[in-house]
């Protein structure tokens, strides 16, 4: 109840602009996030992943990011950027899950810097994000940390998306089923065998372009997550 | 910059394993990837409408596009890794077809200008996307003759080992045979300086001279062969066989032009490896029995598959298949008069159909007639002939003909052959057009040439001025309609619908075949082979040089398929049949023979013109 009382994204993005230090974040929050009233067909998102060595932001940390603009119905791969995060500290046993060695990191950057290009690239974009709550969270702390100041998002989700579409067609939804890989599978997208941030904000992003396009959705109030 | 990877892995990969990407720089590819972008299009969408501007190169990424032009026709199926919209983007019009998902299907669109430039940059790419390329096929055709072929590119030349023993036409029969003695050898040029006017042979020697009696001192002139055949420097060495052995001769001189350059004998034929076709042909000849020749026979489709090893074109087996069926059918025939006696009246064994075209492949079926003098009172003996040869071709694997276009039935006197040529001609009913087609392919074996050519030059005439006769069988040519290309393991015929098996006879070959054959009657062409047909078309200005050469690739590159196929059965003990599955071809294969069918459908269209077979039912 009251939801129609509930602030936009633009309006939260608006008051966290007012209140944030000079900075990166701020810089950020200076743009306009796309109108919510906005056809798909020309809304700008980026889609966004992550790899972190866990689950909890505040503990874990994140140890490279890979994004891709989306323009309306287009994927640009030009916009693509693959950041691996330079860290003092040692991957340990995430490596086997994530296959980012120690060794591959040394020749990344350091957070600040692959934080300052994430946000340059999201200004005025959409996240978009598979299960967007590892993005949006780590983002933050890691903004809150670096620069003081957290950043707020419009975001699409494709994994409440896919959620939304096997309910159309399933009465329940098997275990497993929302999963990035599973879910592109049903639109039977191309199975890709690498698993970095970059291949799989593409993922994400080629799968958002099906689910959108199957669900037929109009406009971004249609699309995003509250 | 440090840390940062601008490469998306994903598609430089998938772009490094489609052609013509595969063939470009790993530099040029992550170029590419920054380029396009992705699109995602909901099957049943229309990715590119009828009539609409198109800027981009699309690139299958994944699912399924079809291309239907303005007729509501299927023009090309394509699945992942196909590339379409090229030709819009290349001649800059509206787009002639409208490209439709007919699965949910990802792709990649690279910008067109970013495509003129890699194009104009890279060979490959050109090649590739090129949308009629002259000697696109013939050069696929040569990739796959893996190596080139010592045994079967062995020419008159590579046999001629010393500069010809010659002698003036004017020196006395004595001295000749005096300087044959002394060289050992068993013929003499008789040469005007390089200038050839004759040979003779120690046969002629003997039946010549000795037999009759002639004055040794006479000039050699007086019993010389004048105007002797004679072969180029390039003929190969089966073919000068089939040459001693369709000319009944021994010996060969060897010109450039008019000037004598050597002299080849059946003897260096006889001396060459066991393996080269001449061998084989010459072998059947020496056969005194019909399980003798089936034996020889039976090596044939061995020799086939070492010669298809050795890089040898589907021209160069087909004749020697032909040639060897040829060497039997004569060989059968010696053997047959042996046992019947001098023939009641001349006649001439003539070979029809794939024979006649010396297009022969493995397991195809006899199709031979008789023309008999008209002076013949009877027939009986040359049925009973013609019974023989078609039992021991059968014993030799050549299986009797379905359609019994065999000398068994049909040994006619030449008036007769005329006149049946002039109901086929002038009464064309479809169904008498499919069986007389056949009759139109004929070639001399055995016997009478001079029977052959007088029938010849009586229905090419004819045939030229048959104007319904050459609608029907325009028509006919047009019905088999090559598929229009492959996708996923199937064929896809125009009407849409898979088939696990490609029919490289009926939708290829024999397309181009009887397309070929209908130019040629109307043309009055009087060759019998597709390839010689195209060329006397050419040479006609009926077809351009273009269309020509690029009819002729398209024939060769099938007909190399083909028997390849044919080879493998036949190798593997299994009866040879014209069914080739897609998946056993490469992707290069399956685009080539796409680009034939294209080629095929072209000249179709031109006889359709030609014909206006429409007007036909």
């Amino acid at each position: 109840m009251m939801g129609w009382l509930r602030k936009t994204p633009d309006e939260v993005r608006a008051a966290s602009f007012r209140d944030a230090p000079a900075g990166p974040v701020s810089e950020y929050l200076g743009v306009p996030f796309p109108s919510l009233r906005s056809r798909l067909d020309e809304v700008p998102l980026l889609a966004l992943d992550l790899e972190t060595t866990g689950l909890d932001p505040s503990g874990d940390r994140i140890l490279s990011i890979g994004f891709v603009p989306v323009d309306g119905r287009e994927i640009r791969l030009g916009g693509a950027c693959h950041l691996l995060v330079r860290s003092e500290l040692e991957v340990g046993q995430s490596a086997t899950i994530h296959g980012i060695t120690d060794d591959a990191l040394s020749t990344g950057v350091p957070l600040r810097e692959a934080l300052v290009r994430t946000l340059e690239a999201l200004r005025g974009r959409a996240l978009l994000a598979h299960y967007a709550r590892v993005e949006t969270e780590f983002l933050a702390a890691a903004c809150r940390a670096e620069f003081g100041a957290e950043p707020v998002f419009t975001v699409v989700d494709t994994l409440w998306l896919g959620q939304e579409w096997l309910e159309h067609s399933l009465d329940a939804i098997p275990r497993g089923h929302l999963r990035l890989w599973s879910l592109r599978d049903r639109f039977r997208l191309p199975r890709y065998k690498a698993h970095n941030a970059l291949t799989d904000a593409l993922s994400c992003a080629e799968l958002y372009l099906a689910l959108t396009d199957e669900l037929g959705l109009g406009t971004l109030k249609q699309a995003y997550s509250r | 910059m440090v840390g940062m990877d601008i490469e998306v892995s994903e598609v430089v990969d998938f772009l490094a394993g489609q052609p013509p990407f595969s063939e470009l720089p790993r530099a040029e590819l992550i170029d590419l990837a920054q380029q396009m972008t992705v699109r995602y299009f909901r099957r049943g969408s229309i990715i590119i409408e009828l009539g609409a501007r198109n800027d981009s190169l699309y690139l299958i990424r994944s699912g399924a596009v079809d291309i239907v032009d303005g007729d509501g026709l299927l023009i090309d199926r394509n699945a992942t890794g196909d590339t379409f919209g090229t030709l819009t983007l290349m001649r800059e019009q509206p787009a002639p077809y409208r490209a439709s998902a007919i699965e949910d299907t990802l792709v990649l669109m690279l910008p067109g200008a970013r495509f003129v430039r890699l194009f104009e940059e890279h060979r490959v790419v050109a090649d590739h996307f090129a949308p009629r390329q002259r000697g696109r096929l013939r050069r696929a055709t040569e990739q796959m003759q893996e190596a080139s072929s010592p045994i079967l590119r062995l020419s008159a030349m590579d046999l001629v080992t010393r500069a010809p023993i010659t002698a003036a036409p004017t020196v006395s029969i004595r001295e000749a045979a005096k300087v044959m003695t002394q060289h050992r050898i068993s013929a003499l040029l008789l040469t005007d300086g390089e200038l050839l006017r004759g040979i003779v042979t120690d046969r002629d020697l003997r039946s010549r001279v000795v037999v009759t009696g002639a004055d040794v001192e006479a000039p050699i002139s007086e019993v010389m062969t004048k105007r002797p055949v004679t072969v180029g420097p390039e003929t190969r060495a089966f073919e000068l066989l089939m040459v001693m052995t369709g000319r009944g001769v021994h010996h060969l001189p060897v010109v450039v032009g008019e000037r004598v350059v050597g002299l080849v004998s059946a003897g260096d034929l006889m001396r060459l490896e066991t393996s080269n076709p001449a061998f084989l042909v010459g072998d059947i000849g020496k056969q005194d029995d019909v399980a003798g020749i089936a034996q020889v026979v039976s090596r044939a489709p061995k020799l086939a598959s070492q010669l298809l090893a050795q890089g040898a074109e589907a021209d160069d087996v087909s004749a020697v298949l032909t040639a060897v069926a040829d060497a039997a059918t004569q060989r059968l025939i010696e053997l047959a008069l042996v046992e019947l006696g001098p023939a009641p009246a001349p006649w001439c064994w003539v070979a029809l159909g794939s024979q006649a075209r010396r297009e022969l492949a493995l397991g195809s079926d006899q199709d031979h007639a008789m023309i008999v003098a008209d002076d013949a009172p009877a027939l009986d003996w040359h049925l009973a002939l013609a019974e023989r040869v078609v039992a021991g071709l059968a014993e030799c694997g050549y299986p009797r003909c379905a359609g019994e276009a065999m000398a068994s039935k049909w040994c006619l006197r030449l008036d007769e052959w005329k006149r049946q040529f002039g109901q086929w001609l002038s009464e064309p009913e479809s169904e008498a057009i499919l069986h007389s087609q056949i009759f139109f392919d004929m070639r001399a074996v055995a016997g009478e040439a001079s029977l052959h050519v007088e029938l010849r030059d009586v229905v090419v005439p004819m045939a030229r001025r048959s104007t319904r006769f050459l609608g029907h069988l325009a028509a006919m040519a047009v019905r088999r309609e090559p598929p229009i290309g492959f996708f996923r393991g199937f064929v896809v015929e125009r009407s849409g619908d898979h088939k696990d098996q490609l029919d490289i006879k009926a939708g290829g070959l024999h397309a181009v075949i009887e397309a070929v054959r209908a130019m040629a009657l109307a043309a009055g062409v009087t060759e019998t082979g597709t390839a010689s047909r195209i060329e006397g078309l050419r040479t006609l200005g009926r077809i351009g040089d273009e269309q020509a050469a690029e009819l002729l690739d398209a024939f060769h590159f099938i007909a190399l398929l083909r028997i390849r196929n044919h080879v493998e059965h036949t190798l593997r003990g299994e009866r040879p049949d014209n069914f080739i599955d897609p998946d056993q071809l490469t992707p290069g294969q399956r685009r080539h023979l796409r680009e034939a069918f294209g080629v095929i459908r072209r000249a179709q269209r031109g006889l359709e013109y030609q014909f206006q077979t429409h007007l036909m039912n």
